[in-house]
């Protein structure tokens, strides 16, 4: 990963004043001090002159409830954390401070790069742009295959970590000329706050923001989000409940009821599974997803089958098998699917996109490169078929959600 | 090494201790790098005097040590303190001391009477390190910080150079897959465990297993189902269990509701220390006596209040030691 003093300007001493104060952390804000040593493996993006991150960044969280003795409820995701005074959700990375609920990573992004959309993986989202890519610590679940697990896994005390407020990342992106912001590597959902108050404040200056997510997240905070953000991956790790609570400790039904909300709220998203050989792999379980997506979310959320490598605690498979995942595309076209491609493969077809109608090629890619892009005003230039999809930044920043957000809680409300 | 390389040796040892007038309820310490788990007596020590109930803490230095050290005469059988140390620790031991420094706090001349007893057993100064995840819990909690060379150490996981962070790689144990910390995994060879006497609101007591949460990199996702079987996960590490060769649980003040973090509303003087080479049995004594303080005062019990000790439970029935109170022999000095 990029080091950040590379992407982020320098901030002035006003910016380093203002932003202590903003959250409650000028304590934390380390001129010559270093993070916590972990090991080499872990990211450890370079500092920034004044603002290289040596305690916590403290803000208010929002969805939690107050209980008795102080305890607190987090009702972000369906976890539904209850959480003592000085003790922390499972995500790591939200505290009860004296009976009030807290992020601890508040613009403390401990990775950031320029990445090709196609990389996150959205082949229906501005094809060809360039994404401006940040993560804090922390994830509220535990993919035993996480690639990113070094910062996923960890506390923000445990990486290396700099501020960066929510105006300054989002200069940076136009400075790249970076249409988007995506939130993405670890789990955005728990550093909810700060995507949600980036998201907004990108939105008026013209710079969408994209959600590379679990889907581990509650109706009410996702449709609240949803008002801010202009595009949504989520990554469905499989359609059994047991592999969900066995392999990631989590569980699959609040999944399906994210993608039923996305769905529901109207914004454009796209499904990425991985495909592990022997877990998540089998014919079986591939149609009945498909078929369980073209019922409920309709045939035009694009599906992505993607390669497993061996890492973190699954070392004992070997790679997916290109065959696999040509298969799984397979199953999910004759299924219904629109559109479903083969990731993690350069060169191969199954990362192409072709009209659903004529079926001629619209979009080329190797790798994360788009070769050459037919769709002309969104619609196929052969067929005239509609291509669903974003395609223009117009487009993507003029979203509006089909629903009405939901309404704030009492406590932990949005800012 | 004094470990006992046959059946004939181990028996010899026992006779002679026998004719001695010993009772010898432990055997000594095994060498950890054997991975073998040190032999353990179920005999549990509660050492209490009146003075400990009141005043502060600190100012009963001496009379810590004496508790102390008579404990481990009783589990050791020993004829002085220092043989009774020694039972457990040699000069050559780098000897950690896990304390619990979260919310109600291990107290600090708790700490200093166990460094008494090490230094009895001829444990350098240097040898041993008073540990947890941070610097700044240490000392907000009355640890002095020693990063030196010389002198007993203190410092935190998180202590830049001496405490390293953790290790960059996954250890499985069990469902846990956590890094644990490079003072535990690297710089030590025994441990000491020395928690506080109190309720937990998930895991239903924080006594000497629970205190392991603080050598891993990620305690927040064992929280679930009362942290069982996590915390015993945790501790059946090679890194934990060969090492670990004593807990003495601060008993000074306990809390029998609202924790881990102090709530006066819920303190209970309860003026001693619980000691044992059982960890299990140790961590039942303590669960026992804090379900009886919430039954003197009408709170339900912890089973009853959604928080059962089934980590507990689940020790004895892994074989780390004894969980049935019915077959541990509590002692009260």
């Amino acid at each position: 990963m990029d080091g950040l003093d590379n992407l982020f300007s320098a901030p002035t001493r006003r910016d380093v004043l203002r932003w202590g104060v903003a959250c409650g952390a000028a304590g934390a804000l380390c001129p010559t001090g270093v993070g916590i040593a972990l090991g080499q493996d872990v990211a450890a993006p370079n500092t920034l002159p004044g603002l290289r991150l040596k305690g916590l960044a403290r803000h208010e969280a929002m969805f939690w409830e107050k209980l008795d003795e102080n305890k607190v409820k987090c009702v972000l995701c369906p976890r539904e954390c209850e959480v003592a005074d000085v003790e922390r959700g499972y995500c790591g990375v939200r505290e009860n401070h004296e009976g009030k609920y807290q992020t601890l990573v508040y613009g403390a992004l401990c990775s950031a790069n320029v990445d090709p959309i196609e990389k996150k993986p959205l082949f229906h989202y501005l094809p060809g742009t360039t994404a401006f890519s940040v993560a804090t610590a922390g994830c509220n679940i535990e993919c035993k295959f996480c690639q990113n697990w070094q910062i996923s896994q960890f506390r923000p005390e445990q990486v290396e970590s700099v501020l960066v407020e929510p105006e300054r990342l989002i200069a940076t992106a136009q400075a790249r000329s970076a249409p988007t912001i995506a939130y993405t590597y670890s789990e955005p959902v728990i550093f909810y706050e700060y995507v949600h108050d980036t998201a907004a404040l990108a939105r008026q200056q013209g710079i969408g923001s994209v959600m590379i997510s679990n889907g581990y997240i509650q109706e009410k905070p996702l449709r609240e989000l949803c008002r801010h953000l202009t595009g949504v991956k989520v990554d469905f790790k499989a359609f059994s409940e047991k592999f969900y609570e066995e392999t990631c400790a989590g569980k699959l039904k609040p999944v399906l009821a994210t993608l039923e909300t996305l769905k529901d709220i109207g914004i454009w998203f796209e499904l990425v599974i991985l495909l592990i050989p022997t877990l998540n792999d089998s014919p079986d379980e591939i149609k009945q997803m498909s078929e369980w997506i073209v019922q409920h979310l309709g045939p035009d959320v694009p599906m992505h089958f993607t390669r497993f490598h061996p890492t973190y605690r699954i070392n004992n498979l070997p790679s997916t098998p290109v065959g696999t995942l040509e298969r799984a595309r397979q199953i999910a076209l004759d299924a219904g699917v629109r559109y479903a491609y083969a990731g993690n493969v350069p060169t191969h077809p199954g990362e192409n996109t072709y009209c659903h109608q004529c079926k001629v090629p619209l979009i080329r890619r190797t790798g994360f490169r788009v070769e050459s892009n037919r769709i002309r005003d969104g619609k196929c230039p052969d067929c005239a078929t509609p291509i669903p999809g974003v395609w223009s930044a117009e487009q993507a920043l003029a979203f509006k959600p089909r629903e009405k957000a939901a309404a704030p809680q009492t406590a932990g409300q949005p800012s | 090494m004094s470990t006992f390389s046959t059946r004939r040796q181990f028996l010899a040892q026992m006779g002679a201790a026998a004719a001695a007038g010993a009772v010898l309820p432990t055997g000594p310490w095994l060498d950890a790098a054997q991975g073998e788990a040190p032999e353990r007596s179920s005999r549990v020590i509660i050492a209490r005097d009146d003075a400990l109930a009141g005043g502060s803490v600190d100012e009963h230095g001496e009379l810590l040590r004496k508790l102390l050290d008579a404990s481990m005469q009783r589990l050791s059988g020993a004829q002085d303190a220092a043989a009774a140390w020694r039972r457990w620790f040699k000069p050559t031991d780098r000897v950690g001391i896990k304390v619990n420094t979260l919310g109600h706090t291990t107290q600090p001349a708790v700490v200093d009477a166990v460094v008494a007893g090490l230094r009895q057993a001829d444990v350098p100064a240097e040898n041993i390190i008073i540990w947890d995840r941070f610097d700044s819990e240490l000392d907000k909690a009355g640890f002095k910080l020693n990063r030196s060379a010389s002198g007993v150490k203190c410092y935190g996981t998180d202590a830049e150079e001496v405490g390293s962070g953790y290790q960059s790689n996954v250890e499985t144990s069990g469902e846990i897959g956590s890094c644990y910390s490079r003072i535990i995994a690297e710089q030590i060879d025994a441990l000491i465990s020395v928690p506080v006497l109190k309720d937990h609101s998930l895991a239903g007591v924080s006594l000497g297993m629970k205190n392991f949460y603080g050598a891993i990199h990620n305690p927040n996702k064992y929280h679930d189902r009362n942290c069982d079987p996590y915390v015993v996960d945790v501790v059946s590490h090679r890194f934990v269990r060969p090492r670990w060769r004593l807990t003495v649980c601060d008993a000074t003040r306990g809390q029998c509701h609202g924790g881990p973090m102090k709530n006066p509303g819920y303190a209970w003087p309860f003026g001693g220390l619980i000691i044992g080479t059982d960890f299990v049995a140790v961590d039942a004594v303590g669960a026992d006596l804090l379900d009886g303080e919430r039954k003197n005062r009408g709170l339900k019990l912890l089973a009853d209040d959604k928080r059962p000790t089934n980590h507990i439970a689940t020790a004895g029935a892994r074989g780390l030691g004894v969980a049935d109170l019915s077959r541990i022999e509590r002692i009260e000095l």
